[in-house]
């Protein structure tokens, strides 16, 4: 995953040394973007910019690109690290260009067989409707002439017409991938490149903004990015869904507004981004915000392994598979809308279920592939202070280091009950007692609701 | 669509020592009252990334015959099992043909969204949110069906892969691919850990009732975790992905505790290449994948419950008339579904065929659509599932309803 875009098309997409029909073609097609989903949970684990984790898993689904769709998985690394990671404390009008002309993107979206000839406006549908302006801000099938214009013309919303022009003025942009060696002009790079015998030069009118016929090269494209990064309606869609992120499912509108303000005003800044995050984290509605929201699976996942301080170097498959039963497979979800960021989608059964098993698969040592060497080791025993040793001790020590705060009085009680058994809460706990029974009380404070809150 | 590789068998075989070694806590079975079972089960198999309509059904005679044949010369399918004068079944499908000359099997031909999308992911959303058009919609279709129509029971709903949209904001939902997977780990303090968790779990906010759903669930399946299942009547599951989840839901309905829709998943339809091989090939795997779990689904559960399933099969869309430059198909529109149960008018092809001449296509490339998907699902809601409130699952559309008469 260290190669460079154009590396990873030339290694695993144009030059795939193995049979289609054999796994290993598969194998090696799919593993740059398989070893992406191992350092994912790699840096989720250990790396000590966690905030940066964070924003790499909301900017993924704010520009959703499935991992499997079609004709570019292996290209999935970079434009996870070229594209977002790169961006994602940066300007939004730059990332909103590097996403558009990431082949990735291209072709998840089917920019790349957008012509002039049948414009497919897949992409220029969900840049409307999901990377920029929102759903919010569609006013659906109307006429686009009926539209209320802003002070400098601009609409204030957007109809089915925009989507289309904006398909047109989009047409060409598309990968320089002619692997079937039949179209004139174009080479196997893997780069994004600019078509113009595909790209409809006629003019366009797009959320109100005449676009003349025969400009130069991109400049249409960009014109839609740039209408669409310097709307209000973009500000406030972003400002939103951070908000919904970091604060709470529904959150104040006074930190929406917040964010908003400054996500225009420093709209041509180098660290637009990132002063937007200041403004959400900053503010006292981030402070009041715990409890407001479940962990996502990949959250409660990696909070497990943190919490008990587990060991690994290469990373056991079984995490992967586990946080995909809690319904976050990683980088899998197929729609462009990224997975959900609502409570709801979160507290279903196999969800929880499989929080509770990956409590009990990492405290127990269950996780290790042995046969492959990915092993992960997580000694609770050795974390817990001697002299602590009643069930009582030992339940408030470990909750307070799990949780940082009480649990209710009931429920302290029925984690004291586990660790004590047919002991009782105040006597010493005999040393093989402790050792058996320690990692079981660790798992339940884990599985408790508090656990899944943050 | 590329194959999905998933570690799940690779990672079993690592854990299987940890896995084995768990010892089962023993728990006491919920009780849970019988309930009065008003309406069918509803099995929901989704088949993702657009079946080929035409070469499943294909026309057998006439001069539509004639124009399948001239646009297909390496991919048409020959050998046709007939279902009428008119169409045929790929051979593949030979195990479902016995149930369809008995009249529980039901065929609905150029059925589907009527929706300009050659999309999948768009064609599928508006197929499960049950609103053309709109994906703005916050809940599946049989979501709205199951909350006008009211659930009690414990466990109302299951998806055997992650939940589909047609479920979306339906909370009660299990999803559980086999009772296997549906198991909780822990060595034998496992009792005193669920113990623990129901004190814990006890409480009002949507987190703590769904896990308090989940230790319940648990009781129910856990029973079945690691006991061999016998299927009934003889029926024979193939040990591929849909013969696993169609066994699943038959342990579920055997439980009689209350099973109202199972959701299936059945992937890799996009056959956009090397599509057959004669009437062999890759599809004909796929049919058979599906013909013989269907048959022998309904085979096992022929003991009884028949009379209370209703199996529906769909697609997204159907594809290209035309094959393509590698022996595929791309993506089209018409489509073709079916229909499976006791209660089912079968023995027919239902809707109106619209023809393959160039100028009877959708967008002179395509089957037509000429009966809506929501047709068939209104027919089963009315008809079948208790369901009479049409317009809250299927919203405007119940003034076009009138059904093709596919359910008794």
């Amino acid at each position: 995953m260290h190669k460079t875009l154009e590396q990873l098309y030339a290694d695993h997409i144009a030059a795939n040394p193995y049979n289609s029909n054999d796994d290993a073609y598969w194998d090696w097609y799919s593993k740059p973007a398989h070893e992406l989903v191992d350092a994912t949970i790699l840096r989720g684990v250990y790396s000590r910019k966690q905030l940066t984790e964070l924003l790499a898993d909301f900017w993924h689904n704010h520009f959703n690109v499935y991992f499997w769709q079609d004709d570019g998985v292996p290209l999935l690394v970079s434009y996870n690290r070229d594209v977002l990671r790169k961006h994602m404390l940066g300007n939004f009008r730059q990332m909103l260009e590097a996403v558009a002309s990431h082949p990735s993107m291209l072709y998840y979206l089917n920019q790349n067989n957008s012509s002039d000839a049948g414009p497919n406006e897949n992409f220029a549908r969900e840049l409307f409707e999901l990377h920029t302006l929102g759903a919010e801000n569609y006013l659906g099938v109307q006429n686009p002439n009926t539209v209320e214009k802003d002070a400098n013309g601009i609409a204030i919303g957007y109809v089915d017409n925009d989507v289309y022009e904006a398909a047109r003025c989009l047409t060409g942009w598309r990968v320089d991938d002619n692997l079937g060696g039949w179209e004139e002009g174009i080479g196997i790079s893997g780069n994004f490149i600019y078509y113009k015998p595909w790209h409809d030069r006629f003019n366009k009118i797009v959320l109100g903004k005449y676009i003349e016929a025969d400009q130069p090269d991109l400049k249409d494209g960009r014109d839609v990015l740039d209408l669409l990064a310097n709307h209000p309606g973009t500000a406030r869609h972003i400002a939103r869904k951070l908000c919904s992120r970091f604060i709470a499912d529904l959150p104040p509108e006074s930190v929406i507004q917040a964010a908003a303000n400054t996500f225009t005003e420093f709209r041509d800044a180098p660290d637009q981004l990132k002063r937007v995050m200041e403004t959400i984290l900053l503010s006292d509605e981030f402070k009041q915000s715990w409890g407001n929201k479940i962990k996502r699976p990949m959250e409660a996942a990696f909070s497990v392994m943190r919490a008990l301080n587990s060991d690994f170097t290469r990373v056991p498959s079984g995490i992967s598979w586990m946080i995909g039963l809690m319904g976050q497979p990683i980088f899998e979800r197929r729609s462009p809308d990224g997975y959900a960021d609502t409570k709801e989608a979160w507290a279903n059964s196999m969800s929880i279920l499989y929080r509770w098993n990956i409590s009990v698969g990492i405290a127990e040592n269950w996780l290790s592939n042995d046969d492959q060497g990915h092993t992960i080791q997580t000694d609770v025993l050795n974390q817990t202070p001697a002299d602590v040793r009643t069930a009582t001790a030992l339940a408030d020590f470990w909750i307070q280091r799990l949780l940082g705060r009480n649990m209710a009085d009931a429920d302290r009680a029925a984690v004291i009950g586990v660790m004590a058994q047919q002991y009782t809460a105040e006597e010493q706990l005999p040393e093989d007692h402790v050792r058996y029974v320690l990692p079981a009380m660790i798992e339940v404070i884990l599985m408790s609701p508090d656990f899944q809150w943050k | 669509m590329q194959k999905t590789i998933i570690p799940r068998r690779q990672f079993l075989q690592g854990c299987s020592a940890a896995i084995a070694s768990m010892a089962g806590a023993k728990l006491t079975n919920l009780a849970f009252a019988q309930e009065d079972n008003p309406s069918d089960t509803l099995v929901v198999v989704f088949l993702r990334g657009g079946w080929d309509a035409l070469n499943v059904v294909p026309p057998r005679d006439g001069d539509d015959r004639g124009f399948y044949e001239k646009a297909r010369p390496n991919i048409k399918i020959s050998n046709l099992l007939p279902l009428n004068d008119q169409f045929g079944l790929h051979p593949a499908m030979s195990p479902l043909l016995d149930l369809y000359q008995a009249g529980k099997a039901g065929i609905v031909h150029a059925v589907g969204l009527d929706y300009n999308t050659r999309s999948h992911f768009d064609a599928q959303e508006f197929i499960e949110l049950g609103t053309p058009g709109s994906k703005s919609t916050t809940s599946g279709w049989i979501t709205r069906h199951l909350q006008s129509n009211g659930i009690t029971s414990i466990l109302p709903v299951i998806s055997t892969t992650s939940q589909p949209t047609s479920l979306l904001n339906f909370t009660p939902t299990v999803s559980l691919s086999t009772p296997e997977d549906f198991s909780q780990w822990g060595n034998d303090l496992l009792a005193s850990q669920q113990t623990a968790l129901r004190q814990l779990y006890t409480g009002d906010t949507l987190l703590h009732r769904a896990g308090a759903r989940t230790l319940d669930a648990l009781n129910i399946v856990s029973p079945l975790v690691n006991k061999e299942y016998q299927p009934s009547n003889g029926a024979f599951y193939n040990d591929d992905d849909f013969g696993r989840q169609l066994k699943t839901v038959a342990q579920m309905i055997k439980l009689d505790a209350g099973l109202r829709v199972a959701a299936v998943d059945f992937g890799g339809w996009d056959t956009h290449e090397y599509e057959t091989d004669g009437d062999r090939g890759y599809i004909a795997d796929l049919l058979n994948s599906l013909a013989s779990g269907l048959a022998n689904f309904y085979l096992d559960l022929d003991s009884g419950y028949t009379q209370r399933l209703s199996v529906v099969v769909i697609s997204e869309f159907g594809r290209r008339l035309v094959q393509n430059e590698s022996y595929g198909t791309d993506h089209g529109h018409g489509s073709v579904m079916f229909t499976l149960g006791g209660s089912v008018n079968g023995g027919q092809v239902f809707g109106n065929w619209p023809g393959l001449n160039n100028d009877q296509l959708y967008d002179h490339a395509d089957l037509a659509v000429t009966t809506d998907y929501r047709q068939v699902m209104s027919e089963l809601l009315s008809k079948r599932l208790g369901n009479s409130d049409i317009e809250s699952v299927f919203p405007g559309f119940s003034g076009s309803y009138n059904p093709l008469g596919i359910f008794r």
